[in-house]
């Protein structure tokens, strides 16, 4: 690479021959006879690489002079969290940099390129048993397509630190062990290690330095190393397509050539690039010029209040820039020496000025005088070692196919960083440039930063903004510090991180709920997700009109159904034992889930029923008494039906007989109204068995509650309309259990605030929690209120994701944030409150806002950010328009009367009955909290159940 | 929590004003003195060299020659970029390799191997050189025919 090899010549002994030496026992064999040569051999001359590095080893890169640790440091997330835990991290930082006193440090930032088209290749390759194309329409390649295009040249590249740490300086007795060392280990091979064996301890207590809290580094892999020096060595070129396989052993001087050669650096006398030409491999003939440039003069920078850490910063550049810092953390008695010289300059001139010519002395003297002793004293007090000072040098290296692009991106480099950072462009960049290779040594003193640990800490340019994974699909693109795309895959948190599937979708009004549902649907259904959705104001219903999609889709509407397919006993899905084969007893399994499904539709015809009394009937115990028996006679089978609860209450013995017919006269009254939960004779809504991909189950025109109207002041109608939404989620659940396990599906529930209304909401969302990973499902829940969520207890530890978008009030806000899993209090309530806030000239336009919505999304690995949905892709217009209707416009117009036609639209069939087993049935009342209700009445029973609010 | 760099402390501008109560109309740093010493000394040098006697006016023009010199340094250096960063800048700019116009190595070429279509042969003797003309005449008749037991086709 770097042009000179220094002893091409010098034919040494110990490098004769060792193009013959496959063999190390041959080696050996060709050494033992220095000077007498095989005839026909050669010498081949000694290679020694054109950089400082001589060998890696593991983790520990030996050059020369000094031998050094690398680390590779974990991402921290930034953004959504309390400036307090953010300083908390800066300090920790700033302790472990002070505990390397007398070290040199290298810290280089690279990136880890992942192009558009590489998410593409993941996400077809994840696209299993895809939606078939239907000729005429968007086909998935042009769909494909589309999604690249729309990105196009975007890259969802990967920040990468790496923190080398000095271990210990080399002696010439290590260099002269080294150079023999082909000799030596024949004859003392302990002695050829030896270095290294004595470098344990130390090596042992940096690993522990630098893995604590704060930087969290892990000693880099071979794989890294190799990753690290290429980048280093190629400088700005593009990331080679495919790195030489990384040796089992380590790195000799030789090997180090598979670096060096795969670019060459050059400059003109003071051109404001270097150059770097790719020579071997993806690179080969492309060239980059390189700006390298250098941190200059720092104005005081409150962070992290209100500046971002200023390594960070350089993210939102939307080119990737490579960082190399050298930080030399002083000794104390070093620093202070200096100081007290720096004092008595600062006094000597004064004196010089005022004494010897009479004059005033400038200010800034004053102003150094008094910084001097700040530093003393930030040094001498306290017990941490935050005032520890270092020496850094920080460069920084921007590359374009032209001298004029990678100028160009050096002055938006320099745009960024002003006014508080002065970033300088040096001459001499070649020898700067080179400073970015491991173990090369600092080119020149020039642009100094002196500073306290934690000045060196705030940096922190571990920092990310990353949130989503690589291979789901697109949903728009980070708005923070940097712009990337952002992709998720909603079966991953199951598949790979075992994790639930719940997520919930929290937002206000227009706030673009619906368009970022319906993208989710369309996108993964295209992948060969199978989606159910239960969408009560109906307006979800026009993605089944797409072409595309009208073979595979349904959409129901549920008031319009068949009587009987919201039967509360039919709504609950029968166990198969098929699904049990994997459990260690299938059979007790299987029974063991019959007698909980069984006891789930006693407990959901129980709330169901008291829910449609009037709120003073059902407040009275007696009517529970009654319910709760008559619902105990009729059972669990799946063939039952709320009409024979009726017919037990009018048959009860007990002493609240007369009470069991009054509230069955009250229920018979409303018999008509409840037609979709009592089927006719002879007719089964079940049996029709159909494969749609996606189902839409609309309720248009059903009467809801308004928010915050307690349950004593809704209208019948609005009592039964939120019952009916209740075993509506049911249904939607139970289209989980009629396909494969592995099988992708999604569920999408919208307007969940019912599910804190009604008791059987906490039960409906452990089945969520619980069957969501073993089946593979993702439930999307939605909301305008994210009390709704929080008032279901145990919900946000069951959560994986969050989708937050505008909400405008206050406590909204702040339950967002809980649900979040972020700071409340912190600020971050107007964030929300700003989420894709339209510019206030615009409010009297007549034109719909269809600019794009923005949402803090939390990925649930740990991923906080503020991404913008975008579809906004040419290919997808006609699902913009699709999902371009007012989603609420149409929730209070309903009549809230029911209308019963014969419209035989019908979910999947049942599985056969098989009677119930008796063993298992009062362990699943005691889950579902049946028993409690039964001890009440009954007088004994454990108190260890879970508390249940009785309170329907 | 506000960060910031000692930087401050470090950029103490040294300056020297003069013997004492004998302000000069200047203000030069320490470093602008040291530098203008060393560019006067090189100036006289050179003035030596180039056979320019002692005298009043060449000093005065060594003077001249050495305040605008040291100003060109002192311009160009600052505490950001102390002289001797800037010195070995100077020498890297110098040594950093040069993108290769003249082509070293590229595509083999073998043009400047001398090719014979013949190895050379011994000389033969006049009667084997005998031998050899009179062989090939009798043998070429009888070896026109590529194959033997095919009838050669009759010539048109």
């Amino acid at each position: 690479m770097f042009g000179r090899r220094r002893d091409r010549d010098r034919r040494s002994a110990q490098h004769i021959a060792q193009h013959a030496a496959a063999d190390p026992r041959e080696r050996a064999q060709v050494y033992s006879k220095r000077g007498r040569r095989l005839p026909g051999e050669q010498a081949v001359p000694s290679y020694t690489p054109s950089i400082a590095a001589r060998s890696i080893d593991g983790h520990l890169l030996r050059t020369g002079q000094e031998v050094y640790a690398w680390y590779r440091l974990a991402p921290q997330r930034w953004s959504f969290r309390s400036d307090s835990q953010r300083q908390d991290l800066i300090a920790a930082i700033a302790g472990q940099y002070a505990e390397l006193q007398g070290r040199w440090m290298h810290l280089r930032v690279t990136t880890r390129p992942y192009p558009i088209r590489m998410w593409a290749e993941a996400h077809v390759h994840n696209a299993v048993k895809r939606l078939p194309d239907t000729p005429g329409t968007l086909s998935f390649d042009d769909y494909m397509v589309g999604e690249q295009q729309q990105l196009m040249g975007r890259s969802m590249a990967e920040k990468e630190v790496y923190l080398g740490v000095q271990v210990q300086t080399r002696n010439m007795m290590d260099r002269a062990v080294e150079r023999a060392a082909p000799v030596l280990r024949r004859v003392f091979p302990d002695a050829v290690d030896a270095e290294l064996v004595a470098l344990d301890s130390e090596v042992e207590h940096l690993d522990q330095v630098i893995g604590s809290a704060g930087l969290e580094g892990r000693p880099a892999t071979a794989e890294e190393m190799s990753w690290l020096m290429h980048r280093s060595c190629s400088l700005g070129l593009p990331a080679p397509r495919n790195l030489p396989a990384v040796p089992g052993a380590a790195w000799e001087p030789e090997d180090l050539a598979s670096f060096t050669d795969a670019a060459d650096f050059h400059q003109e006398p003071y051109s404001p690039t270097v150059v770097v030409r790719g020579r071997t491999g993806s690179n080969a003939g492309i060239k980059r010029h390189v700006c390298v440039l250098t941190v200059g003069l720092m104005h005081g920078l409150q962070i992290p209040e209100v500046d971002d850490p200023w390594v960070q910063r350089s993210d939102r550049l939307p080119a990737s820039v490579e960082w190399s810092a050298r930080i030399y953390v002083r000794k104390p008695e070093e620093v202070s020496g200096e100081l007290s010289r720096q004092m008595s300059k600062v006094r000597s001139q004064v004196r010089h000025y005022t004494d010897e010519h009479e004059l005033d002395p400038p200010q800034s003297l004053a102003r150094q005088a008094g910084r001097v002793l700040e530093i003393d004293d930030e040094m001498t007090s306290g017990f941490t070692a935050l005032g520890t000072r270092v020496r850094s040098w920080w460069r920084l290296a921007v590359s374009g196919p032209t001298e004029r692009e990678a100028l160009r991106l050096a002055q938006s480099l320099l745009e960024l960083y002003k006014p508080k950072i002065a970033i300088e462009h040096p001459e001499a960049q070649y020898a700067i440039a080179r400073e970015f290779i491991p173990g090369e040594p600092l080119s020149n003193g020039a642009y100094l930063r002196r500073g306290s640990v934690l000045w060196a800490a705030s940096a922190v340019p571990t920092a990310t903004a990353e949130v989503g994974d690589r291979r789901g699909i697109l949903l728009g693109e980070t708005v923070t510090a940097t712009r990337r795309p952002v992709a998720w895959d909603p079966w991953m948190a199951q598949e790979l991180r075992d994790a639930s599937g719940l997520t919930a979708m929290v937002a206000g009004l227009g706030a673009g709920k619906s368009f970022l549902g319906g993208g989710m649907v369309y996108k993964t259904l295209r992948s060969g997700a199978h989606w159910t959705l239960l969408d009560p104001s109906g307006p979800l219903s026009a993605l089944c009109d797409l072409p595309e999609l009208r073979p595979y889709a349904r959409p129901i509407n549920l008031l319009n159904a068949q009587p009987g397919i919201l039967n509360p006993y039919r709504v609950v899905a029968e166990p198969m034992i098929e699904h049990f084969l994997d459990e260690e007893d299938p059979e007790r399994a299987w029974r063991r889930e019959k007698a909980l499904a069984a006891a789930t539709r006693r407990r959901l015809v129980l709330d169901v029923l008291t829910g449609l009394l009037p709120f003073e009937v059902a407040r009275l115990p007696q009517t529970r008494i009654v319910l709760l028996r008559a619902v105990r006679t009729v059972g669990g089978r799946f063939d039952a039906h709320p009409g024979l609860v009726f017919e037990a209450l009018r048959r009860d013995a007990s002493e609240h007989h007369e009470h069991a017919v009054v509230v069955a006269d009250f229920l018979d009254e409303m018999r008509e109204r409840m037609s979709l939960l009592i089927p006719e004779q002879d007719a089964d809504p079940y049996n029709e068995q159909r494969d749609d991909r996606l189902t839409v189950l609309t309720m248009a025109g059903l009467n809801l509650p308004k928010d915050g109207v307690g349950r004593e002041h809704w209208t019948d109608a609005e009592a039964l309309g939120v019952e009916m939404l209740n075993l509506a989620a049911w249904l939607t659940q139970r289209s989980i259990y009629d396909r494969p396990k592995d099988l992708r599906k999604g569920v999408w529930i919208d307007e969940a605030f019912f599910l804190s209304e009604v008791p059987t909401g906490r039960v409906l969302m452990n089945r969520f929690a619980r069957d969501s990973r073993k089946w593979n499902v993702r439930v999307l829940l939605s909301s305008q209120i994210p009390a709704d969520f929080l008032k279901i207890q145990g919900f946000v530890a069951l959560l994986d994701s969050v989708f937050v978008g505008r909400l405008d009030d206050d406590q909204a806000q702040a339950d967002a944030l809980r649900l979040l899993k972020v700071p409340v209090g912190a600020g971050y309530e107007q964030v929300i409150a700003s989420l894709g806030r339209r510019p206030g000239g615009e409010r009297t336009a007549t034109e719909r806002d269809r600019a794009p919505r923005q949402f803090i999304f939390g990925d649930g690995a740990g991923g906080v950010e503020r991404i913008r949905i975008d579809f906004s892709g040419p290919h997808l217009e006609h699902l913009r328009n699709a999902l371009d209707t007012t989603p609420d416009a149409k929730r209070d117009n309903g009549s809230g009367e029911l209308v019963k036609t014969g419209d035989d639209h019908a979910a999947p069939q049942p599985p056969a009955y098989v009677p119930d087993e008796i063993d298992d049935e009062l362990a699943a009342d005691m889950e579902l909290g049946l028993t409690e209700d039964e001890a009440h009445l009954v007088g004994h029973g454990d108190g260890t159940n879970r508390h249940r609010d009785g309170a329907a | 929590m506000r960060v910031r760099t000692d930087d401050e402390v470090y950029r103490v501008d040294a300056v020297w004003l003069g013997p004492p109560k004998a302000t000069f109309p200047w203000r030069a740093r320490y470093v602008a003195w040291g530098v203008g010493i060393v560019v006067f000394l090189v100036v006289l040098t050179i003035e030596r060299q180039m056979g320019v006697g002692f005298g009043f006016f060449s000093t005065a023009w060594a003077l001249v020659a050495t305040i605008i010199l040291t100003r060109f340094i002192t311009q160009r250096i600052s505490h950001e970029r102390p002289l001797t960063a800037v010195m070995s800048m100077w020498v890297r700019e110098l040594t950093a390799p040069r993108e290769r116009t003249a082509s070293t190595g590229g595509a083999a070429s073998a043009a400047r191997i001398r090719v014979n279509p013949q190895r050379p042969r011994p000389k033969l003797s006049k009667k084997q050189r005998a031998r050899q003309q009179a062989q090939p005449r009798r043998t070429s008749a009888s070896r026109k025919k590529e194959v033997r037991g095919v009838r050669t086709p009759a010539r048109p």
